[in-house]
Protein backbone atom coordinates (compact mmCIF):
# COMPACT_ATOMS: atom_id res chain seq x y z
CA UNK A 1 0.00 0.00 0.00
CA UNK A 2 2.56 1.92 0.86
CA UNK A 3 5.86 2.69 -0.71
CA UNK A 4 9.13 2.31 0.95
CA UNK A 5 12.23 3.50 0.17
CA UNK A 6 15.27 1.74 1.45
CA UNK A 7 18.21 4.03 2.38
CA UNK A 8 16.50 7.33 2.10
CA UNK A 9 14.53 9.40 4.84
CA UNK A 10 13.03 11.81 2.04
CA UNK A 11 10.33 10.18 0.01
CA UNK A 12 9.96 13.27 -2.15
CA UNK A 13 13.33 13.13 -3.70
CA UNK A 14 13.36 11.16 -6.81
CA UNK A 15 16.25 8.73 -6.78
CA UNK A 16 18.03 5.92 -9.24
CA UNK A 17 16.58 2.69 -8.08
CA UNK A 18 19.40 0.73 -8.97
CA UNK A 19 21.07 2.97 -6.26
CA UNK A 20 18.52 2.96 -3.44
CA UNK A 21 20.25 -0.01 -0.98
CA UNK A 22 21.51 2.05 1.26
CA UNK A 23 25.42 1.89 2.01
CA UNK A 24 27.07 1.10 -1.12
CA UNK A 25 30.58 2.00 -1.26
CA UNK A 26 30.21 3.24 -5.06
CA UNK A 27 27.11 5.41 -5.95
CA UNK A 28 26.28 5.27 -9.69
CA UNK A 29 23.26 7.69 -9.54
CA UNK A 30 24.92 10.42 -7.62
CA UNK A 31 25.87 13.59 -9.46
CA UNK A 32 29.68 14.11 -9.77
CA UNK A 33 32.46 12.60 -10.81
CA UNK A 34 33.87 9.86 -8.67
CA UNK A 35 37.17 11.97 -7.47
CA UNK A 36 37.86 10.88 -3.97
CA UNK A 37 39.07 13.77 -1.85
CA UNK A 38 38.25 16.89 -3.78
CA UNK A 39 36.09 19.37 -2.00
CA UNK A 40 33.39 20.50 -4.08
CA UNK A 41 32.60 16.56 -4.34
CA UNK A 42 31.85 16.69 -0.61
CA UNK A 43 30.00 20.06 -0.79
CA UNK A 44 28.03 18.51 -3.06
CA UNK A 45 27.22 15.42 -1.01
CA UNK A 46 26.49 17.20 1.89
CA UNK A 47 23.40 18.95 -0.02
CA UNK A 48 22.48 15.44 -0.73
CA UNK A 49 22.78 14.76 3.03
CA UNK A 50 20.60 18.02 3.68
CA UNK A 51 17.51 16.08 1.71
CA UNK A 52 17.86 12.86 4.00
CA UNK A 53 20.37 11.12 1.38
CA UNK A 54 21.53 8.19 3.84
CA UNK A 55 23.71 6.51 0.84
CA UNK A 56 25.49 10.66 0.62
CA UNK A 57 25.53 10.25 4.39
CA UNK A 58 27.24 7.16 3.69
CA UNK A 59 29.89 8.64 1.54
CA UNK A 60 30.65 11.73 3.60
CA UNK A 61 31.51 9.42 6.72
CA UNK A 62 34.12 7.64 4.52
CA UNK A 63 35.71 10.90 3.71
CA UNK A 64 35.37 13.31 6.67
CA UNK A 65 35.29 10.06 9.70
CA UNK A 66 39.29 9.72 9.46
CA UNK A 67 39.82 13.57 9.83
CA UNK A 68 36.91 13.91 12.10
CA UNK A 69 38.22 11.13 14.54
CA UNK A 70 42.03 11.77 14.20
CA UNK A 71 41.24 15.70 15.14
CA UNK A 72 38.95 14.65 18.38
CA UNK A 73 41.44 11.77 19.23
CA UNK A 74 44.46 14.63 19.26
CA UNK A 75 42.79 16.95 21.44
CA UNK A 76 40.83 14.86 23.92
CA UNK A 77 43.06 11.73 23.53
CA UNK A 78 41.27 9.23 25.25
CA UNK A 79 40.00 6.91 22.79
CA UNK A 80 36.46 6.13 23.96
CA UNK A 81 35.51 9.51 24.61
CA UNK A 82 36.77 10.36 21.26
CA UNK A 83 34.74 8.22 19.45
CA UNK A 84 31.70 9.08 21.23
CA UNK A 85 32.02 13.09 20.41
CA UNK A 86 32.99 12.16 16.62
CA UNK A 87 29.78 9.91 16.38
CA UNK A 88 28.08 13.42 17.91
CA UNK A 89 29.81 15.53 15.40
CA UNK A 90 28.90 13.03 12.49
CA UNK A 91 25.44 13.62 13.63
CA UNK A 92 25.46 17.54 13.88
CA UNK A 93 26.81 16.89 10.25
CA UNK A 94 23.54 15.15 9.89
CA UNK A 95 21.39 17.16 11.42
CA UNK A 96 22.56 20.18 10.00
CA UNK A 97 23.63 19.25 6.86
CA UNK A 98 21.20 22.53 5.41
CA UNK A 99 23.18 25.21 7.24
CA UNK A 100 26.16 24.18 5.48
CA UNK A 101 26.97 27.34 2.99
CA UNK A 102 29.71 26.56 0.38
CA UNK A 103 29.79 29.99 -0.29
CA UNK A 104 31.69 30.61 3.10
CA UNK A 105 33.99 27.90 3.25
CA UNK A 106 34.80 24.51 2.07
CA UNK A 107 32.80 21.68 3.14
CA UNK A 108 36.05 19.78 4.83
CA UNK A 109 36.41 23.14 6.94
CA UNK A 110 33.31 23.49 7.78
CA UNK A 111 33.17 19.79 9.00
CA UNK A 112 36.62 20.17 10.76
CA UNK A 113 35.35 23.48 12.72
CA UNK A 114 32.58 21.71 14.22
CA UNK A 115 34.87 18.72 15.15
CA UNK A 116 37.39 20.99 16.62
CA UNK A 117 34.58 22.71 18.50
CA UNK A 118 33.05 19.82 20.01
CA UNK A 119 36.48 18.37 21.09
CA UNK A 120 37.72 21.35 22.73
CA UNK A 121 33.78 22.32 24.40
CA UNK A 122 34.19 18.66 25.76
CA UNK A 123 37.62 18.90 27.12
CA UNK A 124 36.66 22.10 28.86
CA UNK A 125 33.60 20.80 30.05
CA UNK A 126 35.63 17.88 32.11
CA UNK A 127 38.31 19.89 33.12
CA UNK A 128 35.89 22.71 34.69
CA UNK A 129 34.72 19.19 36.43
CA UNK A 130 38.44 18.01 37.88
CA UNK A 131 39.89 21.49 38.10
CA UNK A 132 43.27 22.57 36.59
CA UNK A 133 45.53 20.09 38.42
CA UNK A 134 46.15 18.14 34.69
CA UNK A 135 46.91 21.43 32.89
CA UNK A 136 50.66 21.06 33.53
CA UNK A 137 50.73 17.31 33.04
CA UNK A 138 49.04 17.26 29.77
CA UNK A 139 51.31 20.79 28.72
CA UNK A 140 53.51 18.23 27.15
CA UNK A 141 55.83 19.12 24.39
CA UNK A 142 53.02 18.85 21.93
CA UNK A 143 55.27 19.76 18.47
CA UNK A 144 56.51 16.60 19.10
CA UNK A 145 53.92 14.63 19.16
CA UNK A 146 52.74 16.28 15.85
CA UNK A 147 55.90 15.53 14.44
CA UNK A 148 55.46 11.84 15.08
CA UNK A 149 51.78 12.06 14.38
CA UNK A 150 52.53 13.62 11.15
CA UNK A 151 54.01 10.54 8.48
CA UNK A 152 54.73 10.02 5.20
CA UNK A 153 51.43 11.43 3.13
CA UNK A 154 52.05 14.13 1.34
CA UNK A 155 49.44 16.40 3.07
CA UNK A 156 51.22 15.80 5.96
CA UNK A 157 54.88 16.36 4.97
CA UNK A 158 53.49 19.47 3.67
CA UNK A 159 51.62 20.63 7.49
CA UNK A 160 54.78 19.61 8.66
CA UNK A 161 57.07 21.88 6.83
CA UNK A 162 54.68 24.76 6.89
CA UNK A 163 54.68 24.35 11.03
CA UNK A 164 58.29 24.15 10.96
CA UNK A 165 58.58 27.80 9.30
CA UNK A 166 56.89 29.36 11.97
CA UNK A 167 58.55 30.76 14.83
CA UNK A 168 58.91 29.08 17.81
CA UNK A 169 56.00 31.06 19.58
CA UNK A 170 54.03 31.07 16.87
CA UNK A 171 54.08 26.99 16.13
CA UNK A 172 53.47 26.97 20.33
CA UNK A 173 50.58 29.09 20.47
CA UNK A 174 49.15 27.15 17.44
CA UNK A 175 50.07 23.60 18.66
CA UNK A 176 49.01 24.14 22.05
CA UNK A 177 45.54 25.91 20.86
CA UNK A 178 44.44 23.78 17.77
CA UNK A 179 45.67 20.47 18.95
CA UNK A 180 45.72 20.48 23.13
CA UNK A 181 43.04 22.71 23.01
CA UNK A 182 43.94 25.85 25.20
CA UNK A 183 42.24 28.80 25.26
CA UNK A 184 44.69 31.89 24.14
CA UNK A 185 45.23 32.42 28.02
CA UNK A 186 45.51 29.29 29.06
CA UNK A 187 48.43 29.44 26.65
CA UNK A 188 50.20 32.88 27.27
CA UNK A 189 50.17 31.53 30.97
CA UNK A 190 51.90 28.10 30.52
CA UNK A 191 54.08 30.12 28.33
CA UNK A 192 54.83 33.11 30.34
CA UNK A 193 54.03 35.61 27.61
CA UNK A 194 51.12 38.21 27.93
CA UNK A 195 47.82 37.22 26.53
CA UNK A 196 47.78 40.16 24.19
CA UNK A 197 51.33 38.79 22.36
CA UNK A 198 49.95 35.12 22.25
CA UNK A 199 46.82 36.46 20.41
CA UNK A 200 48.72 38.40 18.27
CA UNK A 201 51.36 35.72 17.28
CA UNK A 202 48.14 33.09 16.59
CA UNK A 203 46.72 35.33 13.85
CA UNK A 204 49.98 35.88 12.49
CA UNK A 205 50.93 32.09 12.24
CA UNK A 206 47.63 30.96 11.21
CA UNK A 207 47.87 33.89 8.40
CA UNK A 208 51.29 32.12 7.41
CA UNK A 209 50.48 28.92 7.36
CA UNK A 210 47.05 29.63 5.35
CA UNK A 211 49.73 30.99 2.45
CA UNK A 212 52.28 28.34 3.10
CA UNK A 213 49.51 25.79 2.47
CA UNK A 214 48.71 27.65 -0.75
CA UNK A 215 44.52 28.20 0.52
CA UNK A 216 42.57 29.62 -1.40
CA UNK B 1 27.39 59.68 25.01
CA UNK B 2 27.89 59.44 21.54
CA UNK B 3 31.76 59.78 21.89
CA UNK B 4 31.57 57.30 24.30
CA UNK B 5 30.21 54.42 22.06
CA UNK B 6 32.00 55.22 19.43
CA UNK B 7 35.42 54.99 21.92
CA UNK B 8 33.75 51.73 22.49
CA UNK B 9 33.06 50.17 19.03
CA UNK B 10 36.25 51.55 18.17
CA UNK B 11 38.01 49.16 20.82
CA UNK B 12 36.07 46.58 19.94
CA UNK B 13 36.46 46.54 16.52
CA UNK B 14 40.80 46.28 17.17
CA UNK B 15 40.26 43.74 19.82
CA UNK B 16 37.98 41.80 17.29
CA UNK B 17 40.34 41.70 14.60
CA UNK B 18 43.61 40.77 16.64
CA UNK B 19 41.35 37.99 18.28
CA UNK B 20 40.85 36.10 14.80
CA UNK B 21 43.17 33.50 15.20
CA UNK B 22 42.07 32.33 18.41
CA UNK B 23 38.60 32.76 17.42
CA UNK B 24 39.46 30.47 14.39
CA UNK B 25 40.92 27.49 16.55
CA UNK B 26 38.68 28.15 19.20
CA UNK B 27 40.87 29.37 21.39
CA UNK B 28 38.92 31.59 23.67
CA UNK B 29 36.13 31.25 26.32
CA UNK B 30 32.76 30.07 25.42
CA UNK B 31 31.50 33.90 26.18
CA UNK B 32 34.64 35.91 24.23
CA UNK B 33 33.04 33.49 20.86
CA UNK B 34 29.42 34.45 21.75
CA UNK B 35 31.27 38.40 22.17
CA UNK B 36 33.66 38.17 18.87
CA UNK B 37 30.68 36.31 16.56
CA UNK B 38 28.02 39.37 17.28
CA UNK B 39 31.42 41.22 15.75
CA UNK B 40 31.18 39.26 12.91
CA UNK B 41 28.11 39.32 11.94
CA UNK B 42 28.38 43.12 11.10
CA UNK B 43 31.89 42.57 9.53
CA UNK B 44 32.88 41.11 6.34
CA UNK B 45 36.20 41.41 6.01
CA UNK B 46 36.49 39.81 9.63
CA UNK B 47 34.12 36.93 8.22
CA UNK B 48 36.29 36.55 5.02
CA UNK B 49 39.23 36.58 7.06
CA UNK B 50 38.19 33.45 9.86
CA UNK B 51 36.84 31.71 6.73
CA UNK B 52 40.39 32.08 5.09
CA UNK B 53 42.16 30.92 8.52
CA UNK B 54 39.36 28.02 9.05
CA UNK B 55 40.62 26.51 5.87
CA UNK B 56 44.06 26.61 7.24
CA UNK B 57 43.71 24.67 10.64
CA UNK B 58 41.19 22.41 8.97
CA UNK B 59 44.54 21.47 7.28
CA UNK B 60 46.02 20.69 10.15
CA UNK B 61 43.41 18.85 11.47
CA UNK B 62 43.29 16.46 8.11
CA UNK B 63 46.77 16.12 9.00
CA UNK B 64 45.83 13.96 12.23
CA UNK B 65 43.32 11.46 10.08
CA UNK B 66 43.22 8.17 11.83
CA UNK B 67 41.05 6.05 10.55
CA UNK B 68 37.66 5.64 13.33
CA UNK B 69 37.62 1.97 15.08
CA UNK B 70 35.22 -0.17 13.49
CA UNK B 71 31.76 -0.25 13.77
CA UNK B 72 31.63 3.57 14.47
CA UNK B 73 30.23 3.92 11.21
CA UNK B 74 27.33 1.79 11.77
CA UNK B 75 26.64 3.20 14.92
CA UNK B 76 26.28 7.00 13.29
CA UNK B 77 24.54 5.81 10.17
CA UNK B 78 21.91 3.78 12.76
CA UNK B 79 21.75 7.24 15.04
CA UNK B 80 21.17 9.71 12.18
CA UNK B 81 18.56 6.82 11.04
CA UNK B 82 16.45 8.32 13.66
CA UNK B 83 17.52 12.01 14.12
CA UNK B 84 15.35 14.47 12.71
CA UNK B 85 17.19 16.82 10.43
CA UNK B 86 17.66 20.63 10.37
CA UNK B 87 15.20 22.55 8.08
CA UNK B 88 17.23 25.44 6.02
CA UNK B 89 17.54 28.94 7.91
CA UNK B 90 14.35 30.64 6.51
CA UNK B 91 15.61 34.03 6.17
CA UNK B 92 19.49 34.60 6.40
CA UNK B 93 21.66 32.78 8.01
CA UNK B 94 21.94 34.22 11.49
CA UNK B 95 25.45 32.93 12.90
CA UNK B 96 24.61 33.44 16.63
CA UNK B 97 21.51 31.21 16.20
CA UNK B 98 23.68 28.49 15.00
CA UNK B 99 26.18 29.02 17.85
CA UNK B 100 23.36 28.65 20.30
CA UNK B 101 22.56 25.46 19.07
CA UNK B 102 26.02 24.09 19.04
CA UNK B 103 26.29 25.10 22.57
CA UNK B 104 22.64 23.45 23.84
CA UNK B 105 23.73 20.23 21.88
CA UNK B 106 27.09 19.86 23.62
CA UNK B 107 24.88 20.72 27.28
CA UNK B 108 22.86 18.36 26.03
CA UNK B 109 25.26 15.53 25.41
CA UNK B 110 26.90 16.23 28.70
CA UNK B 111 24.34 15.85 30.56
CA UNK B 112 24.11 11.86 29.80
CA UNK B 113 27.34 11.04 31.55
CA UNK B 114 26.86 8.63 34.34
CA UNK B 115 29.28 7.18 36.20
CA UNK B 116 30.02 4.26 35.39
CA UNK B 117 28.95 4.25 31.58
CA UNK B 118 32.47 3.87 29.99
CA UNK B 119 32.72 0.24 31.85
CA UNK B 120 30.01 -1.38 30.39
CA UNK B 121 30.17 -1.48 26.48
CA UNK B 122 26.60 -2.50 26.17
CA UNK B 123 26.01 0.63 28.41
CA UNK B 124 27.72 2.36 25.90
CA UNK B 125 25.61 1.47 22.38
CA UNK B 126 22.61 1.58 25.20
CA UNK B 127 23.67 5.40 25.46
CA UNK B 128 24.15 5.46 21.57
CA UNK B 129 20.47 4.42 21.40
CA UNK B 130 19.19 6.76 24.06
CA UNK B 131 20.95 9.83 22.70
CA UNK B 132 19.59 9.46 19.24
CA UNK B 133 16.41 8.40 20.46
CA UNK B 134 16.47 11.47 22.92
CA UNK B 135 17.17 13.87 19.63
CA UNK B 136 14.42 12.45 17.89
CA UNK B 137 11.73 12.80 20.28
CA UNK B 138 12.70 15.76 22.09
CA UNK B 139 12.76 13.33 25.34
CA UNK B 140 13.90 16.09 28.75
CA UNK B 141 17.16 16.12 30.04
CA UNK B 142 15.68 14.32 33.35
CA UNK B 143 13.50 11.89 32.36
CA UNK B 144 16.41 10.49 29.82
CA UNK B 145 18.34 8.45 32.47
CA UNK B 146 14.54 7.29 34.14
CA UNK B 147 13.82 6.36 30.89
CA UNK B 148 16.79 4.25 30.55
CA UNK B 149 17.00 2.61 33.75
CA UNK B 150 13.17 1.48 32.65
CA UNK B 151 13.62 0.29 29.71
CA UNK B 152 17.51 -1.31 30.06
CA UNK B 153 16.12 -4.32 28.26
CA UNK B 154 14.42 -2.84 25.36
CA UNK B 155 17.36 -0.13 24.84
CA UNK B 156 19.74 -3.33 25.18
CA UNK B 157 17.86 -4.67 21.80
CA UNK B 158 17.42 -1.94 20.37
CA UNK B 159 21.08 -0.91 19.91
CA UNK B 160 21.61 -4.68 19.27
CA UNK B 161 19.50 -4.30 15.77
CA UNK B 162 20.95 -0.04 15.08
CA UNK B 163 24.72 -1.41 15.30
CA UNK B 164 23.85 -5.02 13.54
CA UNK B 165 26.37 -5.54 10.54
CA UNK B 166 23.09 -5.36 8.35
CA UNK B 167 21.23 -2.91 9.63
CA UNK B 168 18.73 -1.29 7.14
CA UNK B 169 16.94 1.34 7.32
CA UNK B 170 13.45 2.63 5.70
CA UNK B 171 11.56 5.67 5.94
CA UNK B 172 8.09 5.69 4.10
CA UNK B 173 4.31 7.36 4.53
CA UNK B 174 1.53 6.44 6.62
CA UNK B 175 -1.82 6.16 4.94
CA UNK B 176 -3.90 8.90 6.79
CA UNK B 177 -1.12 11.11 7.73
CA UNK B 178 2.69 10.84 9.18
CA UNK B 179 5.99 9.11 8.57
CA UNK B 180 7.76 6.02 9.68
CA UNK B 181 10.87 4.74 9.91
CA UNK B 182 12.33 1.10 10.59
CA UNK B 183 15.49 0.44 11.44
CA UNK B 184 15.82 -3.89 10.88
CA UNK B 185 18.14 -6.63 10.98
CA UNK B 186 17.87 -9.77 10.23
CA UNK B 187 20.73 -11.38 11.86
CA UNK B 188 19.36 -9.79 15.25
CA UNK B 189 15.58 -11.31 14.31
CA UNK B 190 14.01 -7.76 15.52
CA UNK B 191 13.72 -4.29 14.06
CA UNK B 192 12.79 -1.03 15.73
CA UNK B 193 9.53 1.16 14.80
CA UNK B 194 9.93 4.40 14.92
CA UNK B 195 6.95 6.94 13.83
CA UNK B 196 6.45 10.96 13.28
CA UNK B 197 3.27 12.93 12.56
CA UNK B 198 0.61 10.17 13.48
CA UNK B 199 -2.44 10.97 13.46
CA UNK B 200 -3.97 11.37 17.25
CA UNK B 201 -6.51 8.72 17.77
CA UNK B 202 -9.39 9.47 20.58
CA UNK B 203 -8.57 7.39 23.95
CA UNK B 204 -10.76 4.53 23.22
CA UNK B 205 -8.02 3.40 20.44
CA UNK B 206 -4.92 2.95 19.72
CA UNK B 207 -2.60 1.80 16.86
CA UNK B 208 -1.12 -1.35 16.36
CA UNK B 209 2.05 -3.34 14.96
CA UNK B 210 2.00 -6.18 13.41
CA UNK B 211 4.49 -9.01 11.93
CA UNK B 212 2.56 -10.78 9.24
CA UNK B 213 4.48 -13.99 6.91
CA UNK B 214 4.64 -17.21 6.43
CA UNK B 215 4.75 -17.97 10.16
CA UNK B 216 1.81 -16.56 10.64
CA UNK B 217 -0.08 -12.94 12.08
CA UNK B 218 1.30 -11.77 15.22
CA UNK B 219 1.00 -9.21 16.88
CA UNK B 220 3.85 -6.53 18.33
CA UNK B 221 1.93 -4.25 20.19
CA UNK B 222 0.11 -1.28 20.90
CA UNK B 223 2.25 1.72 19.76
CA UNK B 224 3.02 4.25 23.42
CA UNK B 225 1.18 7.48 22.77
CA UNK B 226 3.09 9.95 21.21
CA UNK B 227 5.09 12.40 22.57
CA UNK B 228 5.40 16.46 20.43
CA UNK B 229 4.26 14.64 17.06
CA UNK B 230 6.95 11.46 17.73
CA UNK B 231 6.06 7.81 18.78
CA UNK B 232 8.05 5.53 19.57
CA UNK B 233 10.66 3.44 19.62
CA UNK B 234 9.02 0.45 19.68
CA UNK B 235 11.26 -3.32 19.13
CA UNK B 236 9.75 -5.64 17.20
CA UNK B 237 11.09 -9.22 17.72
CA UNK B 238 10.90 -12.63 16.64
CA UNK B 239 11.03 -11.02 12.58
CA UNK B 240 11.38 -13.41 10.10
CA UNK B 241 12.15 -13.76 6.56
CA UNK B 242 9.46 -13.14 4.37
CA UNK B 243 7.46 -10.87 6.92
CA UNK B 244 5.28 -7.76 6.18
CA UNK B 245 5.39 -4.80 8.85
CA UNK B 246 1.88 -3.58 9.28
CA UNK B 247 0.03 -1.01 11.31
CA UNK B 248 -3.43 -0.85 12.34
CA UNK B 249 -5.91 1.55 14.14
CA UNK B 250 -8.13 -0.72 16.21
CA UNK B 251 -9.46 -0.63 19.92
CA UNK B 252 -7.15 0.44 22.82
CA UNK B 253 -6.76 -2.53 24.21
CA UNK B 254 -5.41 -4.35 21.29
CA UNK B 255 -7.36 -6.92 19.28
CA UNK B 256 -5.84 -10.87 18.07
CA UNK B 257 -6.30 -9.99 14.66
CA UNK B 258 -5.65 -7.26 12.23
CA UNK B 259 -9.31 -6.29 11.06
CA UNK B 260 -8.97 -2.56 10.93
CA UNK B 261 -7.71 -0.99 8.09
CA UNK B 262 -3.66 -1.54 7.23
CA UNK B 263 -1.97 2.17 7.86
CA UNK B 264 1.02 0.64 6.68
CA UNK B 265 2.34 -2.62 5.34
CA UNK B 266 5.99 -2.98 4.27
CA UNK B 267 7.41 -5.81 2.94
CA UNK B 268 10.84 -6.41 4.84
Amino acid sequence: VTQYLPGGTNPDVPRDPGNAGGPDPDHPGHPGPPAPGTGTDLAVQIGLVARGDAAAFDDVFEKVGPAVFGIVLRVIRDPAQSEEVTQEVLLEVWRNASKFDAGRGSAMAWVMMLAHRRAVDRVRSVQKESERERRTASAEVPYDDVIEAVESSLERERVRRCLRSLTNLQRESVTLAYYSGYTYDQVASLLGVPAGTIKTRMRDALIRLRDCLGVV
Amino acid sequence: MKLGLGKRRTIAARDAHTLAGAYAMDAISERDRARFEQHLAGCQECTREIASLREATARLGTATAVTPPAGLKGRVMAAAAMTRQQPPAAAEPDAPARADATVRAGAWFRSLAWPGRAAVAVAAAAAVVVLALAVVFGVSNGSIRQQLSQAQASSQQIAAVLTAHDAQMMTGPVAGGGTATIVMSHSQHALVFTAAGLRALPASRGYELWLIGPAGTRPVGMLPAGSQGMTGPVIAAGLRVGDHLALTAGPAGGTSQPTAPMMLDVAL
